[in-house]
């Protein structure tokens, strides 16, 4: 019963996270940071490599939990989940700058370097999603604060036009149009 | 993305649906057998899909950026700012210190007892399992997230009511300061003698009967339950 109640509590967490529930996400990037300060820090880091880092970190989880690459077995699941990618990807940097000279391919390395592909891997799909990534960061102010209030936060159409004090449809024209010039850069910046 | 494919209107919100799992079972059959067939459709499908997923990660970075400002900084300097914080601190206790020592004065011995003992019930485990009852459950994440007003509004819609959600209506009542209604809803939970919660609605009907200032109702439904804190409050009552 206590178990059960206990990977209740991560599933309502990832559902919330699911949702970008904003007071949930808050909650749990500021209550899990310190750990991961601590290791970089000691590990010959700075607090804003610890920073860079951790935000990697956990826009991976996030886009983990989203796509059902995780499922919970036990209370402290997802926070254990995060720490572990951000102290990969801060094991990547130390390597690259450290041992950029030759290092033998130990089979224990082979293993180390297998499951951190697990975890996240750099392809073609992430380039594409950087992109527009920066198309949507270099949007204009208003283009982006109705797109992200859809998309991310998740507002009905109603609900942004009431705030905004305009009609609803004019609420759906606009974000099909800004849509449309997010697509434009996105190509633009392509060829 | 291929600029030569026009995305309309109409394609964008259908794929949102896609997206946001809102489509009917008929539609995302069709959407699907779409994607099967046609690769161009399907090029168009994932250029819509990146857009919004960028959209939600570059705007979660952003955020993330204004959440870090709330982390509370430590390790500078500690020497100077120790004494620093130290101070602040002292200063923090002692008007924290006033307004509770102002809050106890001034609110009357029964507010101070029901504050005491109120705390809501922790609510049913919710699995995500397919289950009968999808609305109560539905309504029961809110309610263990602290949201009372969305989970009495969900319950309130299910009808007809049974002994649980009469019990749970009026936790989520009395949570969310409604102390009347809350005594409706807990008066109808304690009718049925085989309800397996009725010491804890006794209990918080006790509550709330305290909470409205009629001790006598009080003290009759806390004497009805055999909970630890029932004993303990109703000593403190007489």
């Amino acid at each position: 019963m206590r178990e059960a109640y206990k990977i209740d509590h991560q599933l309502q967490l990832i559902t919330a996270i699911k949702d970008n529930n904003s007071i949930a996400l808050k909650e749990f990037y500021t209550s899990n940071y310190p750990k991961i300060e601590a290791l970089i820090l000691k590990n010959s880091g700075s607090q804003e490599h610890a920073k860079d880092v951790y935000q990697e970190a956990f826009i991976s989880m996030w886009n983990n939990v989203r796509n059902e690459l995780f499922t919970p077995q036990n209370d402290s699941a997802l926070q254990g989940y995060l720490y572990q990618i951000a102290k990969n990807k801060w094991m990547d940097i130390l390597r690259s700058k450290r041992f950029r000279t030759t290092q033998a391919l130990t089979e224990e390395r082979m293993v180390y370097l297998k499951q951190d592909d697990t975890v996240d891997d750099h392809n073609a799909y992430d380039e594409k999603l950087n992109t527009t990534m920066t198309a949507f960061k270099d949007l204009g102010q208003p283009c982006k604060d109705l797109l992200k209030t859809f998309y991310f936060e998740k507002k009905s159409l109603r609900e942004i036009a009431l705030d905004l004090n305009i009609e609803e449809t004019s609420v759906r024209n606009k974000k099909y149009r800004c849509m449309e010039k997010l697509r434009a850069i996105v190509l633009a910046s392509k060829s | 993305m291929k600029d030569n494919s026009n995305i309309s209107q109409e394609l964008l919100e259908t794929i949102e649906r896609y997206y946001n799992d809102t489509m009917s079972k008929q539609e995302r059959i069709d959407f699907e057998l779409r994607l099967d067939e046609s690769s161009e459709f399907r090029t168009q499908v994932e250029d819509i899909k990146t857009l919004i997923l960028g959209i939600e990660n570059q705007s979660l970075k952003e955020q993330l950026d204004v959440f870090h400002k709330d982390i509370p900084t430590h390790s500078e300097t500690p020497s100077a700012s120790g004494i620093f914080t130290f101070r602040k601190l002292a200063a923090a206790v002692i008007i924290l210190l006033a307004v509770t020592g102002f809050w106890w004065f001034n609110t009357p011995q029964n507010d101070k007892l029901y504050s005491k003992y109120f705390t809501p019930d922790p609510g049913l485990p919710t699995t995500m399992s397919s289950n009968s009852n999808y609305d109560f459950y539905d309504a029961m994440v809110n309610y263990k997230q602290g949201d009372y007003q969305t989970a009495i509004a969900k319950w309130d819609a299910i009808q007809p009511k049974n002994d649980t959600l009469n019990y749970f209506l009026g936790v989520a009542y009395l949570a969310n300061k409604n102390e009347a209604k809350a005594i409706g809803f807990l008066n109808k939970a304690t009718q049925n003698t085989d309800f397996p919660l009725l010491n804890d609605a006794h209990y918080y009907l006790g509550l709330a009967y305290l909470k409205d200032g009629d001790i006598d109702f009080a003290k009759k439904n806390l004497q009805k339950s055999s909970n630890e804190n029932s004993k303990k409050l109703l000593e403190k009552l007489d």
